[in-house]
Formats: C-alpha cells, sequence, structure tokens
C-alpha cells in the first residue's frame, strides 16, 4: 500500500495530461503507419533494445555492442529504407487523418465479390459452380481438386472458370475469403424429379447439398441462368440483389461485422498498449531510482529599478541539491534550472534577500533538497550622472634639462554615468599612459580615458586632446 | 510721522543690501595668489615649476602663496596619489600675507598621476594642481 502511495505522490495533472496527450501521440503514429512494414520495424527495433538492455547486467559485450550500433543507425535506416512508406503517408493524409481520423471499415467484402463474378460469368454465359462451405467439411463428399488457397478476387475468379481453362469444369470452393480450390467433382444427386434445364451442374449442386449444409451457386452455361442451391432447394436468381438477398440469408454475410469488431478490437488494443507504454515509461522516468544531483546555477535578477545598478553580489551562483529518478536527472539541461530573485522591492545600498523555493525553477519530476547560500548580499547603487576632470597620465622620462610646465586636457571635464556611491570615490578620471620620452618641445597628444570599473560609463566615447607646453628647466 | 518711519526702514534695508553685495563682490578674505608644484624653493620662490616631476629629483614641493591673509589662520595641502589620500599638511598663515609650502619625498613606486587639493580651515577647496611622477 505504501508502495503504491509513493507511486502516486505528487502526481499532478499536468502529468495525467503528460500521459494521455503521449499516449495519444503515440496511438495516431499506429494508425497513421500500421499496415506499411514501418510499424514492424519499429516492433523489431523495440525488441532489440530490450535485448540490449538484458544484454548489460548478462555482461554480453559483443550482443550489446551490435544491438547498439543497430539502433543508433535504426533512425536513418528507417527514414532511407522507409522514405517511400513514410512519403505516402504525409502525402495522402490531411490534417484530419493526423490528428483524430480513424479509417473507416470499407472493404469489398466476399459476399459482394461472388456476386459480381457470378454475374458477369452469366453474362458471359460460362458454365461455373461455386461452392460455399458452412459448418460441416467437405472432405469426405468431395474428390479433392487442385489447391488453390488464394486469395478470393473478382479476376481470378473468372479466370478459373474462363473456357479452356483445366480448371474449368470443376466446382471451385471458397472459404473464408479465399478460394481453397477449384476443379473439385462433386457428388451427384440421384433424384428423379428435377426439371429438364438441370444440367450436370445442376445435379452437382443439388448432390452436395443434400449430404452437406453447403450453399452451392450455379451458372448455366446455355442460359446464363443464376441458382443457388442451400439444403436441398434451388433458388433462381434474376438479378444481382437477388442473388445478394439469397447470399445474405443462407451463407450469412458476416464478414463486415466480423471485420469492424476486429478493427475495434485491434484500435482499443492499440490505444491501450500505446496508454500502457507511455505510463510505464513516465513511471520509470518519475519514479525510478532516487539519484541526487548538485548544479551550481547562476542567479538571474529580475524586475531591477532602471535607475539602480546591481555594484556586487555576495554570489553569482547558488548550488542546488536536487533529488529525482535518475533519468530525469541526467537529462535535466542547464537552462531547465533557473534561480530568478525579484529586485522590485530593493533600495540603494546593501540588500539581505532570502532565496527561497518559490525563486528556484526546476524541470517537473525533480524536488529541491538544500540551496547554498540561503541568503544573497546585494548591492545596489543609484545611476547618476557626474562631471569628472580628466587628468594626463605621464610616463616614461623627459628628454635632460627640459620640464613640462603646463598641461592641459581639451575638454576639461567628462560626463561618466554610475553608481552614485561609486562616482563618489572617485574624482579623476585619467588618460591612458602618455610617453614623455619622444617629448622635445610643446605639442598636443590624442589619447583614450580609461574608465574604471567597467560598471561606469562615458556619456560621450571622447578622444582627449591634451595639449602642453615644454620649457627649460633653470639652473640653479 | 508713520509715513517718515517707513522711508527710514525703507532706505536702511536698501543700504544694508548694497552692503551685502559689495561685500560680495569684493570680500575682504585670505586670497590665494599663487599654487604651484616645483623641484624646489628658493628665497620663499619656486623653482622648475611643472606638472611632470623625474623620481631622480628626490622631492616635489607644492608652493602656495597668500595675500592677503587677514588674520591668523591655517590651509591644508592634500596630496593624493590617483585618488588615493597619501598624507595631509597643515601650514598656518599669518597676517598680512604668507607663502607657505609642504613636500613630499618621492621614490620608483610613486610614478604615477598625483593631485594636491589647497583647502582652507572652513574645509573649502581652494585649488587642485594636477601634476605625474614619472622616470
Amino acid at each position: 500500500m505504501d508502495a503504491l502511495l509513493y507511486f502516486f505522490y505528487g502526481f499532478r495533472w499536468q502529468d495525467v495530461l503528460d500521459i494521455l496527450l503521449n499516449s495519444y501521440i503515440l496511438f495516431r503514429l499506429y494508425i497513421l503507419f500500421r499496415g506499411t512494414n514501418v510499424i514492424r520495424v519499429l516492433i523489431l527495433l523495440c525488441i532489440l533494445w530490450a535485448v540490449s538492455q538484458a544484454a548489460v547486467p548478462l555482461g554480453l559485450v559483443i550482443t550489446n555492442w551490435a544491438k547498439q550500433g543497430i539502433i543508433t543507425l535504426a533512425a536513418l535506416i528507417i527514414i532511407i529504407v522507409f522514405r517511400n512508406e513514410i512519403s505516402f503517408v504525409l502525402r495522402t493524409k490531411n490534417l484530419k487523418s493526423f490528428l483524430w481520423g480513424i479509417p473507416k471499415v470499407q472493404y469489398r467484402t466476399a459476399m459482394n465479390i461472388i456476386v459480381d463474378s457470378v454475374y458477369e460469368l452469366a453474362e458471359k454465359k460460362i458454365g461455373a459452380i461455386i461452392v460455399l462451405p458452412f459448418k460441416q467439411g467437405l472432405e469426405s463428399v468431395v474428390q479433392e481438386g487442385i489447391p488453390i488457397r488464394g486469395k478470393l478476387s473478382q479476376e481470378m475468379l473468372i479466370s478459373i472458370f474462363w473456357p479452356d481453362n483445366p480448371l474449368h469444369d470443376g466446382a471451385t470452393i471458397i472459404q473464408d475469403e479465399r478460394i481453397t480450390s477449384a476443379g473439385v467433382i462433386l457428388p451427384l444427386s440421384n433424384r428423379g424429379d428435377l426439371p429438364s434445364y438441370f444440367g450436370t451442374r445442376h445435379r452437382a449442386a443439388l448432390g452436395l447439398t443434400e449430404v452437406t449444409d453447403s450453399v452451392v451457386i450455379v451458372i448455366s452455361e446455355e442460359s446464363g441462368r443464376v441458382s443457388l442451391f442451400k439444403e436441398n432447394q434451388s433458388y433462381n436468381s434474376s438479378n444481382r440483389s437477388t442473388l445478394a438477398l439469397l447470399l445474405k440469408k443462407y451463407a450469412g454475410d458476416s464478414s463486415v461485422k466480423k471485420r469492424f469488431k476486429h478493427q475495434t478490437i485491434e484500435l482499443a488494443a492499440a490505444a491501450l498498449i500505446s496508454f500502457f507504454c507511455v505510463t510505464g515509461l513516465w513511471f520509470s522516468f518519475s519514479k525510478g531510482m532516487e539519484t541526487f544531483a548538485t548544479y551550481e546555477v547562476p542567479v538571474e535578477f529580475m524586475n531591477p529599478d532602471q535607475k539602480m545598478e546591481i555594484i556586487s553580489s555576495s554570489a553569482s551562483s547558488i548550488k542546488l541539491l536536487i533529488s529525482g529518478a535518475k533519468p530525469l536527472i541526467n537529462s535535466i539541461k542547464s537552462e531547465q534550472i533557473n534561480v530568478k530573485l525579484n529586485l522590485s522591492r530593493t533600495t540603494a545600498g546593501v540588500n539581505k534577500i532570502s532565496i527561497i523555493k518559490e525563486n528556484i525553477f526546476l524541470p517537473p519530476g525533480i524536488r529541491l533538497k538544500k540551496i547554498d547560500p540561503a541568503e544573497l548580499d546585494i548591492t545596489l547603487d543609484k545611476l547618476v550622472e557626474k562631471e569628472i576632470p580628466i587628468q594626463p597620465h605621464w610616463i616614461g622620462k623627459l628628454p635632460k634639462g627640459l620640464i613640462m610646465k603646463e598641461a592641459e586636457a581639451l575638454p576639461r571635464t567628462v560626463i561618466i554615468t554610475g553608481g552614485k556611491m561609486m562616482l563618489e570615490k572617485i574624482s579623476t578620471i585619467f588618460t591612458e599612459q602618455i610617453l614623455l620620452d619622444k617629448i622635445t618641445e610643446s605639442g598636443t597628444a590624442s589619447v583614450g580615458l580609461i574608465v574604471s570599473p567597467a560598471s561606469l560609463r562615458l556619456k560621450n566615447n571622447l578622444k582627449i586632446e591634451i595639449r602642453y607646453i615644454i620649457a627649460e628647466k633653470s639652473t640653479p | 510721522m508713520k509715513n517718515f518711519k517707513i522711508l527710514f526702514y525703507a532706505v536702511v534695508m536698501a543700504l544694508c543690501y548694497t552692503a551685502d553685495i559689495w561685500a560680495d563682490q569684493h570680500p575682504l578674505k585670505t586670497k590665494l595668489v599663487q599654487a604651484v608644484m616645483c623641484e624646489s624653493i628658493e628665497n620663499f620662490q619656486p623653482v622648475n615649476s611643472g606638472v611632470v616631476f623625474s623620481i631622480s629629483s628626490g622631492e616635489v614641493f607644492c608652493f602656495s602663496k597668500f595675500d592677503p591673509v587677514l588674520e591668523k589662520t591655517y590651509v591644508l595641502h592634500q596630496w593624493y596619489k590617483k585618488d588615493k589620500l597619501i598624507f595631509t599638511m597643515r601650514l598656518t598663515l599669518s597676517p598680512p600675507k604668507w607663502s607657505s609650502f609642504s613636500r613630499i619625498q618621492i621614490r620608483d613606486i610613486d610614478k604615477g598621476p598625483w593631485r594636491v587639493e589647497i583647502v582652507n580651515a572652513r574645509n573649502t577647496l581652494l585649488q587642485t594642481l594636477r601634476f605625474s611622477m614619472a622616470d
């Protein structure tokens, strides 16, 4: 009971949706590709995968290696080998077929084929005798003809009775939509009260129905008349619909219902298998062996005041100890774990912000165990502008006997944008280093500015001109 | 009589206001008339004033001259390397005028941009002198 409770602990409506959605996708894939070789190969690949999984604990190194190779190439194999099937499905199916349509039963039933074949033969006045066995077997009654075991089709049936065909003289037996044999010799009836137009085929048909529960259809070679025999009785059929009715009455046209029932069972089974597969997969992912892992996640700061700047943080990333099923832990990508801190209520200066579960965003099925550190010191500063004087930074050595009397930066000041606290500490912006060694007379130098720290920004990215005056030193 | 009193007060207020403006425009207070960085001081005058000094000279002077000095007071010479205050020297000024200086001995590690801020007793910045120490 406890194990069952553990299985359903933390089960959310999103999980139900997850399972149902993926079950439906799997089911739709089956609907789309059923009847093609793709499904068979996919089933084969599933079996291979199961074998390779079993090969690992059993220590079957080569088997495991070979199976893994095949499965690795499976996607490529499926696309190359079954490109035609996939292309056919994609080209011929519409949106309804992809999303919710289920193909309706539109089989041409055996009875339709028989009726159509019989009347085509009748129109051409080709004699024929067709036996449709019911429950009683024919083995002891008829002389076995030539076994065919072919799928019933109009063309096949007509060709059997076509004149000069070696099989055309005997009866053809049809069972379960298959032509089982042709050229079969039937027992003849000994009755003496038969109409004069009854020929050998009629007698044979009557003879068979006297001893079995079969239905026999006879086409007269002379008149093209169609007769149906059942239980020692003969019935004339004047047209297709009459014959169809007679067949339905005596032979029973259950194939449509059978097929519909068969398809319903097949689809229900496919739906159930899809559901159980996805459910099993879901549970193996989310409730498998629990594993712990530590992730170091960078902190994201949300809703900062646009007039404030983050000067520093006691930590830029947070260590999270998480737990979950091993497959889920292994499949985590760094972008799936986020730490987001809301700075909307912070003020200028040092802010102590606690990191709570609501700040941590984890993938479904992953549980948070520990946050380190659980509190951050974040220093914010108000953004201001400050006009700061520029000072040249001279290096090297002036030639002997010379002295630099004056040096002036143009412009004399620059406007710097940055944190108020930061800018309070800064009263001078220095230029890049300017070499003195080659200076022998007054002149100008064009230099850039060194703005440090990097959070400070120059309002205009200026090149500064330094004008300097050189004079000779006075000797004491 | 009442009108005369009002007129009297108005004249007094106008005179006071005018005196304030005159005082602002012509303040009778200690005035910094010269401030330079130099290599040495001779006869109370700066020698080789400039903005770049070689460490080979061994020391650098900040010379300041005040005229007039109305009362005994003091100024501060605050020496900064980049934006870091290195040391402060308090210099006494005496009437009627006064010249004074501070100096720093310079070593190899002192190379870089410097400034000296001259601040009066009321902590008002009178002048900033910017210079560099180089090879």
